[in-house]
């Protein structure tokens, strides 16, 4: 109630008011804009394939929770110490603090937290498992995909089985990808992690035909089919038998099974497994020189690995492609023929083009090829691949037919670990929906992320991310088990998560609250703000002063 | 006090800095607020005094000048706010020494305003000041004025009483109303043509209250202490004297030099010390000027296109007033010059000689003016 004094000395010394009833009083209708608080995507959520929530990962570690950062990131991604480790990081590329001094080492605060849930005395308490519900999910290999999968089915209390052609699980982790990038203690703790969660792997099982896959549909609820992509691509060239596969020498070296082809060994293509295959031969004593048939600049290998192989000597020899492979004297002979760059073509890269008359032959102990892999295709109905040769899966869904579904690179063709797993987890979902009867969707990706500009920097200094400490090339060519950088530490992770700018995400830092004229924000427990729109002007100083952006302003309704 | 806000500026920095070092090593429990400015100052000093809590800041010339609007505010918001001011100079010329036009032009912003003659009259009239400013009949805030460098940088030895016996003649501050969560008014908020009169009408009466307390206060503490200040208006040797030399601050204990050499070369001539110019003491100075002659009141300061801010305002006083004398205007020290006991005597003989006339000069005499 308003008091109203009726004389001169009813009034107080000054102008004093108790709350007013009703709309006097009340300046919020003044306003033509309202600031609404509102959480948009961050860009290294938007391109992370698995869409982990980095902000809010970072505001956990900010807050002192790297358990609870570690429970966020394995709701995205099952094997942080994994892709940590050897993940292309799409997440950092257009990191907004990247034009500001440089991006947020999001990768390495991955690896942190996936070593840091490793070397927790349970591991699996991070991953809280649904009620038991009564169905069976065959997976079938055990890759990223597979795994993933797996992880996610039997967290929704699934029983899962995965099936694994090899003696180990894992599939390329274990197999393909080599031990200086990715050691396989590591894999083995996440498998381990997985065993204990319920998750049951039988190894050496063999599912090679068509009776084995029409088997599998009637013994389970559901089949995930997950067994990547294994066979070298043919080059289509004369004594193309002459040379070895890539994926298949680097399996038989982690397998311990085989030395070094010879000294001096040819590695044809511009991939990651061309890159792994040459730095593992360096590491083995032999001389590896890469031939490619663009420049560096088309090749699609991760850009940091081939400049560490660079580092370890690798020789490179670009616009090169061989034409025909021969045999003499123990020795192999490529003819080959040099190339120029064309127009672009459908992937954007510029097409190689021979040089005609070009044509010169080079000899070398041995050649592996490692241009490129498909599925192997052999036990799959025809009626279920693509034209391509891939396994024909719903892009949305990942479901290909009856109660099977598809992820990884037999859907995609070769891809990354983190495609691989952000694709486990689709199909995991997809099954989940399947199972419970219900309708099969894809999940909404946001149209953008949050722009740069959106964004108030003036609350940041400049300052460089962690230097990683990474072993010396001369060193590292030692061993080819020797990891080549180490972890960062807490407070690395730490500085990291205060540099992170939490592009679109509230960082509950108060700015709003401390800045608005109108006191008309309140902090919430969370410290993330309310607006009392009786009192707000709709001046925008919060919005302009936000420093990650997420208070919009709105034109009022007329 | 328990909120100091405060920016520093020469020549008020050595108040602030003891203070900010009190706080800092915990000899003395206060918040001490850092601010960007002395407007900044004075607004959290407004803040925290609206929370109740008893409040300091002290500032200077320009720093002061910077305050003018929240020192309205401090006032109409009826908040009792303690504030040294050491009075220099404003620029350009740029001049840190003193001048009293820095206070004297904020003389309407419904602040009581003491002037100091010394260093122990600065301590005990801030104690004085939070006891007048909290009173319920006054509720103003108060500004206690010395002299840059002539008090600022000087020392005295001062007499500092008993922390308890300062308790017991200044309790904790206890005001009825102020801002509290748990039961929350808006406070200074909009008040429409119907009321504001009244509020207006209620400062100029506290400030008719203060008139009459500030003298209590000062034989009261003057009692328990032993130090006496002259209440509103000091007299010296005043009683028979024909002439009546009136100014204030240090140069008032010049005066007195200068009226004691006079007499004793048989000059009727007393002086008299205006303490405080708001409110400013009419009744004090109505009675004083009575049996006198001649005035002449000396100003450290000028309101341009007029004279001397106490002169203007002990013509005003004593306005209709019957067998008033006539009252001479004198500018001097402006911007840190020395007035001496022997500039004040060059003024008595001058206006000693209009005395004889029985007419003084018109316009204000700029004293010791370069030809």
């Amino acid at each position: 109630m308003t008091v109203v004094p009726k004389t001169r000395r009813e009034m107080p010394v000054t102008t004093l008011s108790v709350p007013v009833v009703g709309s006097a009083g009340k300046t919020g209708f003044w306003r033509d804009f309202r600031p609404v608080w509102t959480q948009l995507v961050s860009p290294c959520s938007y391109d992370c394939p698995a869409s982990n929530r980095l902000p809010q990962i970072f505001e956990a570690i900010r807050n002192g929770k790297p358990e609870e950062a570690a429970k966020i990131l394995l709701e995205t991604n099952p094997f942080p110490s994994i892709t940590g480790r050897i993940c292309p990081h799409f997440c950092e590329n257009n990191c907004s603090r990247g034009e500001y001094d440089e991006a947020i080492s999001i990768r390495a605060v991955e690896r942190y937290l996936g070593d840091f849930i490793l070397t927790q005395k349970d591991a699996k308490m991070f991953v809280e498992t649904s009620a038991e519900r009564q169905k069976r999910v065959a997976v079938i290999g055990s890759g990223p995909a597979g795994l993933a999968g797996a992880f996610y089915l039997r967290k929704m209390g699934y029983t899962v089985t995965v099936f694994e052609r090899e003696s180990r699980p894992g599939g390329l982790l274990m197999y393909g990808i080599p031990p200086y990038r990715l050691p396989k203690q590591v894999v083995e703790r996440e498998i381990t992690t997985l065993k204990k969660m319920g998750v049951e792997i039988k190894t050496g099982a063999t599912i090679d035909k068509q009776a084995d896959l029409e088997r599998m549909k009637k013994e389970f609820d559901a089949v995930l089919l997950s067994t990547g992509a294994w066979k070298e691509r043919n080059i289509g060239v004369p004594g193309e038998d002459y040379m070895m596969h890539g994926l298949e020498f680097l399996k038989q070296v982690n397998e311990e099974r085989r030395g070094p082809p010879g000294t001096s060994v040819a590695v044809v293509g511009g991939g990651n497994t061309a890159i792994d295959v040459a730095r593992t031969l360096k590491r083995m004593g032999a001389q590896p020189v890469i031939y490619y048939r663009r420049t560096e600049k088309e090749m699609p290998a991760v850009k940091e690995e081939i400049a560490k192989a660079k580092e370890d000597g690798v020789s490179f020899i670009y616009l090169t492609l061989p034409v025909e492979v021969s045999e003499s004297k123990g020795k192999v002979k490529l003819k080959c023929v040099r190339m120029r760059l064309g127009e672009p073509d459908t992937s954007g890269r510029r097409r190689p083009i021979p040089i005609e008359g070009s044509e010169f032959s080079v000899e070398h102990d041995a050649t592996i090829k490692a241009i490129g892999e498909i599925t192997d295709t052999v036990w799959i109905p025809r009626s279920l691949l693509s034209k391509e040769g891939w396994i024909n899966a719903d892009p949305g869904t990942s479901a290909v037919s009856d109660n099977v579904f598809a992820a990884g690179d037999m859907v995609s063709g070769p891809s990354t670990v983190v495609q691989a797993i952000a694709a486990g987890r689709k199909a995991a979902v997809n099954i989940d929906l399947y199972l419970l009867g219900k309708k099969l969707g894809p999940q909404a990706k946001p149209e953008q992320p949050v722009q740069v500009g959106r964004m108030n920097l003036h609350y940041y200094e400049p300052q460089d991310r962690p230097k990683l400490r990474e072993v010396p090339p001369e060193e590292r060519l030692r061993s080819r088990g020797k990891e080549e950088d180490s972890t960062i530490t807490y407070e690395e992770a730490e500085r990291e998560a205060y540099r992170c700018f939490s592009c679109g995400y509230c960082r509950a830092c108060g700015v709003c609250w401390l800045f608005c004229p109108d006191a008309s924000i309140d902090l919430k427990e969370d410290n993330k703000p309310e607006f009392d729109y009786d009192y707000c002007k709709g001046c925008g100083i919060c919005s302009t002063e936000c420093p990650c952006g997420v208070i919009v302003m709105q034109r009022e309704e007329e | 006090m328990q909120v100091v806000a405060a920016y520093p500026i020469t020549p008020q920095t050595s108040i602030v800095e003891k203070i900010a070092e009190m706080v800092e090593t915990k000899e003395y429990d206060a918040e001490y607020i850092r601010v960007e400015s002395e407007h900044s100052a004075m607004a959290a000093c407004i803040g925290a005094a609206a929370t109740g809590v008893r409040t300091f800041t002290a500032t200077s010339a320009h720093g002061l000048v910077l305050m003018h609007e929240p020192l309205h505010w401090a006032s109409g918001s009826r908040l009792p706010i303690v504030m040294p001011v050491v009075n220099r100079a404003l620029g350009p010329g740029w001049n840190i020494w003193t001048d009293f036009t820095d206070s004297m032009s904020q003389r309407d912003t419904g602040w009581i305003q003491f002037y100091c003659a010394d260093n122990q009259e600065v301590f005990d009239t801030i104690i004085q000041a939070y006891r007048i400013c909290e009173d319920s009949r006054v509720l103003l805030p108060a500004m206690i004025c010395l002299e840059a460098y002539i008090l600022s940088h000087t020392y005295m030895s001062v007499s500092i009483p008993d922390q308890d016996d300062i308790d017991r003649f200044l309790p904790a501050y206890k005001p009825k109303w102020f801002l509290d969560i748990d039961n929350p008014v808006s406070h200074a908020n909009i008040v429409s043509p119907e009321w504001y009169m009244e509020f207006r009408y209620m400062i100029q009466q506290s400030m008719e209250n203060a008139e009459k307390l500030i003298p209590k206060i000062d034989k009261e503490y003057a009692d328990r202490f032993g130090f006496r200040h002259g209440g509103l208006l000091e007299p010296y040797r005043c009683e028979d004297s024909d002439l009546i030399l009136i100014t204030a601050g240090t140069m008032a204990t010049e005066a007195k030099i200068a009226v004691d050499k006079l007499r004793n070369e048989g000059v009727k001539v007393g002086s008299a010390r205006i303490r405080v110019l708001r409110p400013f003491p009419k009744e004090d100075v109505r009675r004083l000027v009575r049996s006198a002659q001649m005035v002449a009141v000396i100003d450290r300061g000028v309101s341009f296109g007029m004279e001397g801010f106490m002169c203007e305002e002990i013509k005003a006083s004593v306005y209709g007033e019957e067998d008033c004398p006539p009252i001479a205007g004198f500018i001097a020290g402006l911007g840190g010059r020395d007035v001496t006991f022997q500039t004040i005597e060059r003024v008595a003989r001058m206006a000693a000689g209009w005395l004889q006339k029985g007419k003084a000069q018109e316009k204000p005499v700029w004293v010791d003016l370069k030809e």
